[in-house]
């Protein structure tokens, strides 16, 4: 069903969420003139769930976010200049452009950096937890990472020391079936239900991947909850990943996916279906991508300095 | 005035645990009687909050340790075998070792990692290696080796107040129960400098950790027998002080590398790249490297004695380097290390 859900909510959250998607679009576009020379891995049809969650949270909120990081990075307020800056190697990128698409972070909005080792920021958060627990603040710490995650031992290690501590973290697992092109059904052989649940943190789910509004309107549950209990608290949303694993291309014929799977989730996508809002929104969007683009374009390199600096 | 060198670590950490605001000690068996081989007896009561006991989950708890110097905290990670500081490699070199420079100094990692270096009694291959060289390696780390009382309080201090990154301080078990008198050398740097032990004319020799003591035995033996030994304590493995190395060799013409490891690819080669680097010319006669037998260690008494280098070992190479190959000299009996320096008996 399409939402025609025209509150001021729902524009915000759609036009965050197409934002999102005009600068992975962009990318797309510019890819092949080498202006951004480094793997990028887009977040399109991912863009509901980091802008669903980030409306929930505050500026000192943190968000520990991974390589597949463009959509959290953008809605959690992470500049967008500094951001194609950065993709493009240049000295005014957030990280001079040492860091690239992979490992993107901007502390000021409580984005922190982005790592492309699967799951190895997952810890990160529940000891940043740890310490504003003992802090006694009222913050909590959001890492999001992908179902691949799952799999790994540390991923276990942490809800263990998570739930045994008592600390203000989400788990926010973006599920899109695949890890780099392997499904689940090839991977995994336990119930993450249960297995989180052993831990004794609640676990929830939500289907709508595609739902900005739904995403917001659930997780803001779970968020209050884990700040008014400063415990731990498993959300996972099911989405997908309609390009392929790194790069701008689409990967369909490669035959470990089916196209119809992804066209199920395309007509349930309202930055697709809604065309009246999406019109209403471009000139305005383009503008700014556009302005940023330039932006990364006409900045300078970074230098020897820069190449020594920060050991 | 002596000091033991866990009495000196125990001092450091009870300075970290005062002076340094949000520090704290989290690892395997912080809260337990033993308290990291009597460094830590009691701190759980004073700071119940800071001293955190952990899972036996080494790969997530170095990354909590990432997590909160992230938010403030100053954390130092324990680890009583080094060797279970592999479990913390990813974590330690893929995200501690690169925040800071990966992200374009946005952030910043200050944190420590106390491995202890096991060898002492039959610890066999999994609870005695010295992997210095391995962490050494890693732009990002600063990896440290102190070897005396002086040098932890001096290397612990700058590096809790001061240093604003991770650093390793391989301890050495062999060496926490001995007593040390006052020092008069001075490291040039708490991390990122070593310590000239002892001025001489024959022979530079270059120690690390607790082979540093056992280069000191040699010395005064060797002295007896008219040899003049200039002695360097390393100290500092990643950022060793490369001017100090290289006038002492300068000067004697002649090198000898005592390691705590195997010398392949280790100290003993970083040594060689540090002074050929600078003038391969100043080396009057080949250099030479003692360091573990390069095979994994043995747990057998009768094997482990041959596989680590001796007093013995280190007087008779230094003669051989001074005076030739067929020159004679008294040498010290081959004694074992852990004969001579342990103290204790028992699995630990």
């Amino acid at each position: 069903m399409i939402n025609l859900n025209t509150s001021e909510t729902y524009r915000s959250l759609f036009y965050q969420a197409m934002r999102i998607r005009l600068v992975e679009e962009k990318i797309i576009e510019l890819y092949p003139s080498d202006l951004i020379q480094s793997p990028v891995h887009l977040s399109i049809g991912q863009e509901a769930v980091a802008v669903g969650i980030c409306a929930n949270l505050n500026l000192d909120d943190w968000v520990f976010i991974n390589y597949r990081g463009h959509a959290f990075y953008l809605a959690k307020g992470g500049p967008i200049k500094e951001f194609f800056a950065e993709l493009m190697g240049k000295k005014t990128g957030q990280s001079k452009g040492k860091a690239g698409s992979m490992h993107l972070a901007s502390p000021n909005q409580g984005i922190i950096g982005a790592s492309a080792v699967v799951s190895s920021t997952i810890s990160h958060a529940v000891g940043a937890a740890l310490i504003s627990k003992i802090k006694n603040e009222k913050r909590i710490f959001v890492t999001n990472f992908g179902d691949g995650a799952l799999e790994q031992g540390v991923m276990h290690e942490s809800l263990n020391f998570a739930s045994l501590y008592k600390v203000p973290v989400l788990f926010l697992c973006e599920d899109n079936n695949l890890a780099v092109h392997s499904p689940k059904s090839e991977r995994q052989s336990f119930s993450l239900k249960s297995l989180v649940n052993s831990y004794s943190i609640p676990y929830y789910e939500i289907d709508e991947g595609y739902d900005f509004l739904k995403i917001k309107q659930k997780s803001k549950i779970v968020i209050d909850s884990i700040r008014s209990s400063k415990r731990p608290v498993f959300l996972k949303i099911n989405t997908a990943r309609y390009k392929e694993h790194v790069g701008p291309g689409e990967d369909f014929s490669s035959g470990y996916r089916n196209e119809n799977e992804i066209n199920k989730w395309k007509k349930l996508d309202p930055l697709i279906s809604n065309k009246k809002l999406y019109s209403e929104f471009l000139d305005k969007i383009k503008k700014e991508v556009d302005d940023a683009v330039k932006f990364g374009i006409d900045a300078p390199l970074p230098d020897r300095e820069d190449l020594l600096s920060d050991v | 005035m002596s000091k033991t060198y866990k009495a000196a670590l125990k001092e450091a950490m009870q300075e970290a645990m005062d002076k340094k605001p949000y520090s704290l000690i989290i690892g395997q068996g912080v809260t337990d009687f033993k308290g990291i081989f009597d460094t830590i007896v009691g701190f759980k009561d004073k700071y119940p909050n800071r001293i955190i006991e952990s899972p036996l989950s080494e790969d997530s708890v170095a990354g909590i340790c990432i997590g909160a110097a992230l938010n403030g905290a100053y954390p130092i990670n324990t680890h009583i075998r080094a060797d279970f500081g592999l479990l913390i490699f990813n974590q330690l070199i893929n995200l501690a070792a690169k925040y800071k420079y990966m992200f374009g100094g946005l952030f910043e990692i200050p944190s420590m990692y106390r491995m202890v270096i096991g060898r002492s009694w039959g610890q066999g291959a999994q609870h005695s290696q010295s992997l210095q060289s391995l962490m050494a390696h890693i732009p990002g780390l600063v990896v440290v080796m102190p070897a005396d009382p002086s040098s932890i309080i001096e290397s612990y201090r700058y590096a809790i107040q001061k240093h604003k990154g991770p650093v390793v301080m391989l301890e050495h078990r062999l060496l926490y129960e001995l007593s040390f008198d006052d020092d008069k050398a001075k490291l040039s740097h708490p991390l990122f400098g070593s310590k000239l032990e002892k001025e001489g004319s024959d022979i530079t020799i270059i120690a690390t950790s607790v082979m540093v003591l056992e280069a000191k035995r040699a010395l005064n033996h060797l002295e007896k027998n008219g040899i003049s030994v200039e002695l360097i304590n390393l100290h500092s493995i990643s950022h060793p002080d490369k001017e100090m190395i290289c006038k002492s060799v300068e000067k004697t013409g002649k090198m000898l590398i005592v390691d705590t490891s195997w010398p392949e690819y280790g100290v003993c080669a970083e040594m060689n790249r540090i002074v050929n680097e600078y003038n391969p010319s100043v080396l009057k006669a080949p250099t030479k490297s003692m360091g573990m037998v390069s095979t994994p260690c043995p747990t057998a008494k009768a094997l482990e004695d041959m596989y680590y280098p001796d007093v013995h070992d280190i007087c008779n190479t230094v003669n051989k380097m001074v005076n030739g190959d067929d020159a004679v000299i008294d040498l010290p009996k081959k004694e074992s290390m852990t004969d001579f320096y342990k103290h204790f008996k028992g699995p630990f």
